[in-house]
């Protein structure tokens, strides 16, 4: 019997169940069962809490991303993807709880520093350089590195992804398409060597040829061997890329599971149309 | 066991001043103010004294009208020394021997008016201006008003830094013209030979008393006409202009008027005080009315405090204190003191010149650490009892809605129809030919994923972006091209995504700023608080605190309190209270629930019911879904600025067009 | 006796070289608000006081008045000492001006900052006023007055230094913003700072460096001023400033190349003005340039739309 949980989940203990609205245990374990249980987690938030000036913007979220997967954040409008997306740069710093990384707890620790760790971020809508051209957006992107070998490297499998992006080097990336603008944006968050790849929205505003493409590219990115949290408003796109993911309603995680599980149910839909249940 | 506290004397004077009833205090200080002021010359003979209060009282009286501008309205004005100047100059060629037009019948009528006087020279007979200083006063005013608005009308849409260079641009053109026409104005050598005001045949020549008087009587009426404009509509326009001018116009400001009614009042303020000083100088040069004066009247309200009328005068009287009496007392100590300790630089410092470093000191201090200045402009809150700071979930919505005007209450077709709507921005299409028709009463969802336009589609309907070529009908009137405060007056109030109440007012102030079209005081009515304008005040705050008591103990007793500090759920009442003072036909709420509760949100769901019982048409953006099947007759969804469809709840809700738009489209993707 | 026509290729000759000194002024004002968006007023009175330094660090050569002149190697020894002196002394006055009076007022929106700035260069201005006075002071110079005659127009040796010297300083500010990686962090900054933050900027660092060349370049301006005139004094960052703050306004606030060709331009307009109206309207033309284009085309010739605050 598919259900949905309400808004008022209890902070997690592990392992147990969140309240629900009607029985759901089975739903439940099955959906947490496919977590990852194995595989160091490569990214953690515990019971992280968010504010802007008063406004509670994430309420006690836990997230588990373990190394290696492509985990997606879905969730409908004002639901706090963005936020998370902040919170792991370091725009947005957690009133409570904590984020771990690699281990370590992200508290205090610069963006720079962040970069410099292995986190990149693919931003929402872009945000390219406009005045800059492609080539000198990708430099950008491996601001933190030295030029070396290594460099050479990163620059050469991004041309191998994306050949659009080596025809366009000198180009301005003001005056590239929208699509053309999310593989160089892309193209410069790899040229950080990131082991984690933060997507925000990476689908908005792109034609479905592009997002086709763009979806390609995640996989085979994952392939190569980088983790990727992914925050989508595509539902239906991103569950078919991804091994797991979060749904989140007004900063609450209401859902969590395998991809493969949540793209059956109609929870999804749902949670993403802020339906809610009141006593 | 001796005590060991000891009392100062300052305890016995603070229990003096605290047996003194709180109605009482205002008025009593005011009386003991003006007995001192008027008293002052006599209790200090020295005519150099007195004439440094004058010069002190001029620039009090400056520091009022840039207030107006700056602190009130919030236009940064950085050339306030024009208008001084254009005051001063009217009134030295008005009353001198400067312009000598030659003599033509066209005189006669102002000679026999005593306000020119033909002389007979040599080369044939010339007219001499001497028109009186008290008909110059406020035809000064008048002139500088003028120019006021002639140098305030260029800046309307500039942003705050561009404003302030403009302004800066206009203040250093007009004492270089003046420099420069030399024939009018005499040039750099200055302005001589402007009559002393006379009254009733008492010349005042050059004895420092009676301007001081004058001066006095001139400060007076300024902080009065400050105050009372402050308290009036009037005052209310501008600060929400300076809070903030795009909420302040779809509550009904005329932006335009209010700027240029502050430029054109700040500057009669100068304008006035300009012929007043000249007057006591008898003289005018430029270098009178150069960029340091402006500034130097900028540092004195930075410093008594941007805003507050008691504030701007004490600052602006303290700082010409420090420069003509303190800074030159301590020269002398600094004097005294080299000599005894034999250095020869102290010996000859001299303070009053280093006054402008002060100056730049001041402001710079001011700016880092108290930016409200010594008397902020913001009064002091008190606190709120337990009860009142509990407030209980209400059901059922609001009851009492007589306070409402007169809503719609037959059905009587469509009251907003949208054909065509287009809205671009640069080269994105946030809107595309939207169609949209609400009839009278009814409650309408508005709703779609990110980015669908939906908020574009709110500031399309209240003017905030122009609308290629749509029309938009309301009560059958074309609306499409009216400005934000011309479509609140028709009917139409709103509410915004982020809320954007006015953080530096308080709620009450908020509220009744809603009400700013339907209320009908001008700046002469605010000025002379006739019976018929108290009336409409009183009425007006009555009616706002019963606005505020819909929502029961949440905002009424934070009326006082600044809208700034009340938590973000009561905000958002605070922000629909503002919209129903308006008396609106047509409510637009854009995510009003966003950021609340499921009870807060189950009881504003409840109270927005409510409203529409009572025969408001209520258009409405919102997530939640199950708030929109509760509140909706129809909904309305959005995605990529087109509409993909439109019926009750239940059915959009599952419809294909609306699940794909929310959930992305599933493209023929390989599986994994 | 020279021709309408000879006399008016001199003053473009003069309006040129004049504008080569504007367009310094002016880019180094610029640079500041292209990434931080501030009006910063205190920058012609670091510029004014970089003038006395350049003066003093003259003087310390042995150098005064005009009488002492320099050739050859000695000459160019001196003038770099002198320029890197100056210079040096403008940026760390900027960067002091930035980290007390600015840096704590990040953040604070509307016209707080600017205001401040005001403050600031009241401050610069009365220091000087007060302990060196309000008369000229005759700058050291050790140029020899060379002249070559083209024609009708006369060019002298300052004035291929003063074109020398920006064009010198205008080519490394490009390859600094446009080579190194600090310089493109600076670009990347003015034109998304947050996302310039998510690369890893340290966009503190850049707004410092910003400060640093910006008042710089100050410097070198105020040096040149110097030894163009002859004279300094106290009301030479009002004069000069006000004519800076129109060319980069003309030329379009935050735009590099904006600045330089705003420089020009109103250098021109200053020389051909005073030449074809009258000396002591040209600040009133000015003035009105100012107003004129901020109120019609803020953008200026080469300004992108800023968005308004809202």
């Amino acid at each position: 019997m598919p259900v949905f949980r309400t808004v008022y989940r209890r902070p997690r203990e592990s392992g147990g169940p969140g309240q629900t609205v009607a029985g759901s245990a089975t739903l439940d374990s099955r959906l947490r069962g496919s977590e990852s249980a194995t595989g160091s987690a490569l990214l953690e938030f515990r019971a992280v809490d968010t504010y802007y000036g008063d406004l509670h913007v994430l309420k006690s979220v836990d997230y588990r991303i373990a190394a290696g997967e492509i985990v997606c954040l879905l969730g409908g409008n004002a639901s706090g993807k963005s936020t998370t997306m902040k919170a792991i740069m370091g725009s947005v710093v957690p009133r409570r709880g904590d984020i771990i990384y690699e281990g370590h707890s992200l508290g205090g620790v610069s963006t720079a520093e962040r970069v410099r760790r292995g986190i990149a971020p693919v931003l929402e809508a872009r945000r390219l350089f406009p005045r800059m051209t492609v080539w000198e957006n990708l430099e950008m992107g491996a601001y933190t590195r030295r030029r070396g070998p290594e460099f050479d490297e990163d620059l050469a499998r991004v041309f191998v992804l994306f050949p659009r992006v080596e025809e366009r080097l000198h180009q301005l990336a003001g005056t590239l398409s929208g699509g053309e603008q999310q593989m160089v944006a892309i193209g410069r968050a790899l040229m950080a060597r990131p082991k984690l790849l933060c997507m925000d929205e990476p689908s908005m505003g792109l034609s479905p040829a592009y997002v086709e493409q763009v979806f390609d590219i995640i996989r085979t990115i994952n392939r190569q061997g980088v983790t990727i949290f992914m925050v989508e408003q595509n539902a239906n796109m991103a569950l078919q890329v991804a091994d797991r993911a979060y749904v989140l309603q007004t900063g609450q995680v209401v859902l969590s599971g395998a991809a493969a599980e949540l793209r059956e149910t109609e929870l999804i839909r749902h949670a993403y149309l802020g339906e809610l249940k009141l006593a | 066991m001796r005590s060991t506290r000891v009392t100062l004397p300052r305890d016995w004077t603070l229990g003096l001043f605290g047996r003194i009833p709180a109605r009482m205090r205002t008025p009593l200080g005011i009386i003991c103010l003006t007995a001192a002021a008027l008293l002052f010359p006599l209790v200090n003979g020295s005519d150099a004294d007195i004439d440094s209060a004058a010069n002190a009282l001029a620039f009090a009286a400056l520091a009022l009208g840039l207030n107006i501008v700056v602190g009130f309205a919030g236009l940064l004005d950085l050339g306030y020394a024009a208008f001084f100047a254009i005051g001063a100059y009217a009134y030295g060629v008005a009353s001198s021997w400067q312009v000598q037009p030659e003599w033509s019948s066209f005189w006669e009528p102002f000679r026999w008016l005593d306000l020119v006087a033909r002389y007979h020279q040599a080369g044939g007979d010339v007219v001499h201006f001497q028109v009186s200083f008290w008909l110059m006063l406020p035809i000064a005013a008048a002139i500088a008003a003028f120019f006021g608005v002639l140098f305030g009308a260029p800046t309307l849409r500039l942003k705050g830094d561009y404003l302030a260079i403009v302004t800066l641009g206009f203040g250093e053109i007009v004492p270089i013209v003046a420099r420069n026409t030399p024939s009018i104005t005499n040039g750099a050598m200055g302005l001589n030979g402007v009559a002393a005001p006379q009254l009733f045949g008492y010349d005042f020549g050059v004895n420092a008393t009676p301007y001081y008087y004058v001066g006095v009587a001139l400060v007076a009426f300024l902080i009065l006409t400050s105050q009372r404009l402050k308290d009036s509509r009037i005052g209310r326009a501008w600060m929400a202009i300076r809070e903030d001018e795009i909420a302040a116009a779809t509550m009904g400001v005329d932006r335009v008027r209010f700027k240029l009614l502050a430029f054109a009042i700040g500057a009669a303020f100068a304008g006035a005080t300009g012929t007043f000083y000249v007057a006591k100088l008898q003289t005018a040069t430029p270098e009178m009315f150069m960029f340091p004066v402006s500034v130097m009247v900028l540092v004195m309200i930075v410093f008594g405090g941007i805003g507050s009328v008691w504030g701007v005068v004490v600052g602006a009287l303290l700082l010409q204190i420090l420069q003509s009496w303190f800074l030159e007392d301590l020269s002398e100590w600094l004097h005294a003191f080299g000599r005894l300790v034999h250095i020869d630089w102290l010996q000859r410092v001299q303070l009053a010149s280093s006054i402008e470093l002060i100056f730049g000191l001041i402001l710079v201090l001011m700016m880092l650490y108290r930016r409200e200045g010594l008397i902020p402009a913001t009064r002091r809150v008190s606190g709120l009892s337990l009860e009142e700071q509990t407030a209980e979930i209400g059901r059922g919505g609001f009851d009492g809605l007589t306070a409402m005007a007169a809503w719609d209450r037959a059905d009587s077709g469509p009251l907003l129809e949208i054909s065509g709507l287009t809205v671009r921005f640069g080269g994105l299409v946030a809107l595309r030919s939207v169609e949209l028709s609400i009839p009278a009463r009814a409650v309408v969802a508005v709703i779609g994923p990110n980015g669908s336009g939906k908020s574009t589609l709110f500031n399309a309907v209240t003017g905030l972006v122009p609308a290629d070529g749509a029309e938009i009908r309301f009560a059958g009137h074309d609306i499409a091209r009216l400005r934000p405060h011309e479509v609140l007056e028709r009917g139409i109030a709103r509410t915004f995504q982020n809320i954007r109440l006015f953080p530096n007012l308080t709620v009450v102030e908020n509220i009744m700023i809603g009400m700013h079209a339907r209320l009908a005081a001008g700046p002469v009515g605010a000025l002379l608080r006739l019976p018929a304008n108290r009336r409409e005040e009183a009425a007006a705050r009555e009616r706002a605190l019963e606005i505020l008591s819909l929502f029961g103990n949440r905002l009424l007793p934070r009326a006082d309190h600044l809208a700034g500090s009340l938590s973000y759920a009561n905000r958002r009442r605070a922000e629909i209270a503002r919209a129903l003072a308006s008396q609106p036909r047509l409510l637009l709420l854009d995510e009003p629930t966003a950021g609340m509760n499921p009870a807060e949100t189950r009881e504003l769901a409840d109270q927005i019911q409510s409203l529409n019982r009572h025969g408001l048409t209520i258009l409405l953006i919102e997530h939640k879904l199950d708030v929109v099947a509760m509140l909706a007759n129809t909904v309305i969804v959005l995605d990529h600025g087109e509409k993909i469809a439109e019926g009750p709840p239940e059915v959009v809700r599952r419809a294909e067009e609306v699940i794909r738009a929310y959930l992305g489209r599933s493209a023929a993707l390989a599986s994994v | 006796m020279m021709s309408d026509y000879g006399v008016l290729l001199q003053q473009v000759v003069n309006g040129l070289s004049l504008g080569a000194m504007y367009a310094l002024l002016a880019l180094g004002f610029t640079l500041v608000y292209g990434i931080i968006e501030l009006i910063n007023f205190a920058h012609f009175n670091v510029f004014m006081i970089s003038s006395f330094v350049g003066m003093w660090a003259l003087e310390l050569l042995g150098i005064s008045g005009q009488s002492r002149v320099l050739t050859g190697l000695a000459l160019a020894g001196a003038l770099v000492f002198a320029f890197a002196v100056t210079m040096l002394a403008a940026g760390v006055l900027g960067v002091a001006i930035e980290r007390l009076s600015l840096r704590p007022l990040r953040g604070v929106p509307g016209t707080a900052a600017m205001i401040t700035t005001i403050g600031v260069s009241y401050i610069l201005f009365n220091i000087i006023l007060l302990t060196v006075g309000a008369g000229s002071e005759n700058y050291p110079n050790p140029l020899p007055v060379v002249r070559w005659q083209f024609g009708e127009v006369m060019l002298e040796l300052k004035q291929l230094l003063i074109w020398g010297v920006a064009l010198a300083l205008m080519v490394a500010l490009h390859v600094f913003v446009s080579r190194t990686r600090l310089g493109k962090a600076m670009r990347a900054t003015a034109q998304d700072a947050e996302a310039a933050r998510m690369m890893g900027v340290d966009v503190d660092r850049v707004i410092v460096t910003a400060f640093f060349l910006g008042s710089a370049l100050a410097g070198a301006a105020a040096l040149i001023f110097g030894l163009y005139y002859n004279y300094t004094s106290f009301i030479i960052g009002y004069t000069a400033g006000l004519r800076a703050f129109t060319a980069a306004v003309l030329g379009g606030i935050g735009s590099i190349p904006g600045a330089m060709v705003g420089g020009l331009l109103i250098g021109l307009i200053e020389t051909l003005g005073g030449q074809l109206i009258a000396v002591r309207w040209t600040d009133v033309i000015i003035f009105s340039i100012l107003v004129l284009v901020l109120v019609f085309v803020p953008t200026g010739l080469f300004g992108r739309a800023t968005p308004t605050k809202s």
